[in-house]
């Protein structure tokens, strides 16, 4: 929005800047320009065409609640949460029967710590109504589940190799759950 | 008419305006105040989530060009949304008619059969 804007119509797309990405916020600006420009051709002032236009858009508050119903890492951290148990029991049984379970104490752990922050940041992103807060927390928990479903195919395939179908099940469940977070990150792109 | 009461035919009702052809935000929303006479109360900042979950769906596809020295997106059906579009018509008239007819017939219908007298 140029300087020349006025006041309001600058600050309520400053708070809409502080939390959605760059691309939706120059639509909205563009919309409310229109909207603006509209009120100015009516014979309005231009501070009574600012007022009219953003009560016509509608409270920042409403746009930030309806664009967190469609953040896109929102639904995707939806349905690896959901995904999720299917993928963890079927590795369970893999790693039991393969007896492929990472070696030392500390690999595990760090497995288990890894599991834990990439579910956290899940959650994160399926609850969170922040835009940006879901946003990244989605992506960083894509990356998460992504490395740790390839570390798992690498680690399984060099130490027992597919030795049953319930570990070609799970490696299949986690080739999907790869190629999900691929697409994601790819449709993140677009929005940032 | 105010946006709740709208809840469930939104998409039917932007994918409807994108039928003539594209077109930007504020430019749909003005076609939805020119097809419906100026009765649809909808706060216009609305229109652009709904916008980018019709495109996340794949009903829509969003491009960007420059008018005025500001970038502006602009909306197209695809062919999903040409589809999506002609289906949700076809149910809303079935709808519509369902419900047109349990309204207007309701009286009749107490005329026709009235109920049994007691003594």
């Amino acid at each position: 929005m140029p300087e020349s804007e006025p006041r309001l119509i600058r600050g309520y797309l400053e708070v809409l800047a502080a939390q959605l990405p760059g691309p939706i916020v120059e639509e909205l600006a563009d919309g409310l320009t229109e909207t603006h420009r509209s009120y100015l051709s009516w014979g309005l002032s231009e501070d009574a065409a600012a007022e009219a236009a953003v009560a016509e858009f509608g409270s920042a508050e409403e746009i930030l609640a309806g664009f967190a119903r469609v953040n896109p890492a929102r639904r995707t951290a939806r349905r690896l949460l959901g995904f999720g148990p299917v993928v963890g029991g079927c590795w369970a049984a893999a790693l039991a029967t393969s007896r492929a379970w990472p070696g030392s104490f500390p690999a595990r752990v760090a497995l288990g710590l890894a599991l834990v922050s990439c579910i956290g940041l899940l959650v994160v992103a399926a609850l969170d109504r922040r835009y940006r807060v879901a946003f990244y927390s989605g992506v960083a928990g894509c990356v998460g589940f992504a490395a740790l479903d390839a570390s798992l195919i690498v680690g399984v395939l060099v130490v027992a190799g597919v030795a049953s179908w319930v570990t070609a099940l799970a490696m299949a469940f986690s080739s999907a759950r790869i190629a999900l977070c691929a697409r994601a990150a790819a449709a993140a792109q677009q929005n940032t | 008419m105010r946006a709740e009461e709208l809840k469930g035919h939104l998409d039917a009702v932007l994918l409807a305006t994108l039928e003539g052809g594209p077109r930007h935000g504020y430019a749909v929303i003005e076609a939805l105040r020119q097809t419906t006479g100026g009765r649809l109360d909808l706060p216009t900042g609305t229109i652009y989530p709904a916008l980018r979950r019709l495109e996340q769906a794949g009903l829509i596809a969003g491009t960007w060009s420059v008018v005025g020295g500001r970038r502006r997106r602009e909306y197209q059906l695809t062919p999903a949304g040409v589809r999506a579009l002609s289906g949700r018509r076809e149910a809303w008239r079935d709808f519509s008619a369902i419900v047109t007819s349990a309204l207007e017939n309701a009286g009749l219908e107490n005329t026709a059969c009235p109920s049994p007298n007691p003594a």
